[in-house]
């Protein structure tokens, strides 16, 4: 697309550098609950930008603020530099894909899609145009005339990305889009979500608390809890090095020991000291928390620098293409390992349930949570 | 995949099972039901004057019917009380629907039931509470005070056909009209009152043809000249039996089983689900 998106106030000193949304200390209260609390963000221009957390988290909130749905109790919402957070929705160069899809059951879908270019007053051979490209892009082109109730899930849910899409928004909201497709059909929307947003170069702001979603579409991942973000960072950031025990917890799964630190290992249980080399920064006596993620520990084989601990093999799930080991190294303390499956099959499991195993990883894998 | 077997819910009962006595019980009460009003169409096109002794087919009593003027303005003075209330109650009832959706503050949601009170009020309270009311302001009873009652019985037959509407629409429509640069008010006009239209109409439709042949409020707070042709007919047959009463009986019959009909098909015309048949039995 070469067509330029203007500013709706026409600034043309908005460059490249300015971020597409700036959030500053915003906070939604509803009588007493603080829903979101002084959250301050910056999204960047053309970014695919996701809001994770369980539901409750205050995501939906937040984009309902952006959007223009849900007054802001304080704080500023910048949009491209401007000033929005008292401006009226229609008049926010922002769309959005609700979670419903809330499609105009009166209208066809070409009538749905074009509804925002004929509100801006657009000629009509220009909508007809707009229309037809965007229902191209999002593979309707045959289904111009359909009413909503004739067109599958998925279908209304393209006629909803295609009806906000169509506007050329500054940035494009999307509530849990995909929420309510079953799981195909959502993974095959991911991957065209993605390719559309490439494609279009608008800034996507995705509230999910579906963490494979978040990880597989975005470019950077904020995971809020209760009203605050926790991280904000690459999907590789967050899964790699969380920084709270709620991120290490809410992405994946992690196994999460706490203990005292002294002398290069921290001692998670009695008698249980696990090694913690290249640590300068922390003091003895200090409590360390530390996260491995399962498929970063290995059983057996090891290489020369790992740490290793012993333990006994409580339980084993097969899983077809890994196997999952829930490890004690002590009587509190389970790990959990997942191993891949590469040339064994179900029959020649090298673990059962009571066996007494080494299990080791490599000091850089271990996450040391503030 | 966790697919597992289909079953079967809710499956009607075995026709072979069904009882001799239902079936004597369920023609006996058609036959309570629906013999009079067969015999009244039957009379009016009876060449007779009697009641009770069928002469042979005309259309003398539609032609009495037609020239009697005084029920001929009777005629009209009830197309127009049903007109109007009609067109006021659907916009009163529209937005109190509207409203009652919105709000969730407690007096609202205790002003939402009190608006409905009229559904379940024996219509001869709501009668003699609106002849008080006239009489006690010192409004000379006429067809204005036909409307007002009228109305005031209407909205909420409006607002509760309206809100099944309403409730079974997201919120987030509206907000989808006001993302794609709708105001508030062209949010209503342009996305939310066509979506509700099909509701609208039954709810027109069905307003109409109850009020055009409503007795019981229409005789308490109407004035002496013109009345409504449900109170005309009521006084005349007081007086004098003449058959062409039969023949204005049809008529409305006529009417109102063609609004009702029209009520319950346009929806499903205009492709929606609901028609008022479904509202008001569903809910």
């Amino acid at each position: 697309m070469t067509d330029q998106i203007s500013a709706p106030t026409g600034a043309s000193d908005v460059t490249s550098q300015t971020p597409a949304i700036e959030l500053i200390g915003l906070t939604k209260k509803f009588g007493d609950t603080t829903v979101v609390d002084h959250l301050s963000l910056e999204i960047r221009r053309g970014e695919f930008f996701s809001l994770l957390g369980p539901s409750g988290c205050g995501k939906t909130t937040t984009l309902r603020m952006i959007a223009g749905f849900s007054d802001a109790t304080e704080g500023r919402i910048l949009l491209g530099g401007q000033d929005v957070t008292s401006v009226q929705p229609h008049k926010r160069n922002v769309n959005t894909v609700f979670q419903s899809y809330a499609l105009f059951d009166h209208l066809d879908v070409e009538g749905n899609v074009g509804f925002g270019l004929k509100r801006k007053g657009l000629d009509k051979s220009e909508i007809s145009r707009r229309v037809n490209d965007m229902l191209e892009l999002v593979d309707l082109g045959g289904r111009k005339s359909a009413k909503p109730r004739e067109l599958s899930g998925g279908q209304k849910q393209r006629v909803a990305l295609a009806r906000a899409l169509v506007n050329r928004p500054e940035v494009l909201l999307l509530d849990e889009p995909l929420a309510a497709l079953d799981l195909k059909l959502r993974h095959r929307m991911q991957v065209e979500l993605k390719e559309i947003q490439r494609e279009v170069g608008i800034t996507f702001v995705f509230v999910t608390h579906d963490q494979d979603e978040a990880l597989t579409l975005s470019d950077r991942i904020a995971i809020m809890n209760n009203g605050v973000i926790e991280q904000c960072g690459t999907p590789e950031d967050v899964y790699e090095r969380p920084k709270t025990v709620f991120a290490a917890g809410f992405i994946g799964t992690s196994n999460l020991m706490t203990g005292t630190y002294s002398a290069g290992a921290v001692t998670v249980a009695p008698g249980v000291r696990v090694e913690l080399p290249g640590h300068p920064e922390l003091i003895d006596g200090s409590t360390a928390s530390i996260a491995i993620r399962p498929e970063k520990i290995w059983i057996a084989d090891f290489e020369p620098d790992m740490v290793r601990v012993h333990g006994t093999v409580a339980a084993t799930v097969y899983h077809g293409a890994t196997t999952q080991y829930l490890v004690n190294i002590s009587p509190e303390i389970q790990l959990t390992v997942v191993e891949q499956n590469l040339v064994r099959s179900r029959h020649d499991d090298r673990w059962s349930d009571g066996d007494s195993v080494e299990i080791g990883w490599k000091p850089e894998h271990v996450v040391v949570i503030g | 995949m966790a697919s597992g077997t289909v079953t079967t819910t809710g499956r009607r009962r075995s026709v072979e099972g069904k009882p001799k006595f239902a079936v004597a019980f369920t023609a006996l009460f058609m036959f309570v039901l629906y013999v009079p009003i067969v015999v009244v169409v039957l009379f009016s096109f009876n060449s007779k004057k009697s009641l009770s002794v069928f002469g042979g087919f005309s259309t003398r009593w539609y032609q009495d019917f037609f020239n009697d003027e005084g029920l001929l303005s009777s005629l009209r003075a009830s197309l127009f009380i049903s007109t109007v209330t009609m067109l006021c109650s659907i916009v009163l009832g529209t937005m109190l629907a509207l409203a009652l959706e919105r709000v969730t503050s407690r007096p609202a949601r205790i002003t939402g039931t009190v608006a409905l009170i009229p559904l379940v009020t024996p219509e001869i309270v709501t009668g003699v509470a609106a002849l008080l009311f006239f009489t006690g302001l010192g409004m000379k009873l006429s067809l204005t005070t036909v409307i007002i009652a009228e109305i005031t019985f209407s909205i909420s037959y409006v607002a509760v056909i309206v809100r099944g509407r309403l409730s079974s629409m997201s919120d987030e429509v509206e907000e989808a009209a006001r993302d794609l640069g709708c105001t508030p008010f062209q949010a209503l006009r342009l996305v939310v009152l066509p979506t509700i239209l099909p509701a609208l109409i039954a709810a027109g439709l069905l307003i109409f043809a109850l009020v055009f042949d409503d007795f019981i409020l229409a005789f308490f707070t109407t004035g002496i000249d013109p009345q409504p042709l449900s109170v005309r007919i009521y006084s005349e047959i007081r007086m004098t039996i003449s058959p062409a009463i039969n023949a204005v009986g049809t008529c409305m019959l006529l009417v109102s089983v063609l609004l009702i009909s029209l009520s319950l098909v346009v929806p499903r015309l205009l492709g929606r689900k609901d028609s008022s048949l479904d509202l008001i039995s569903g809910g």
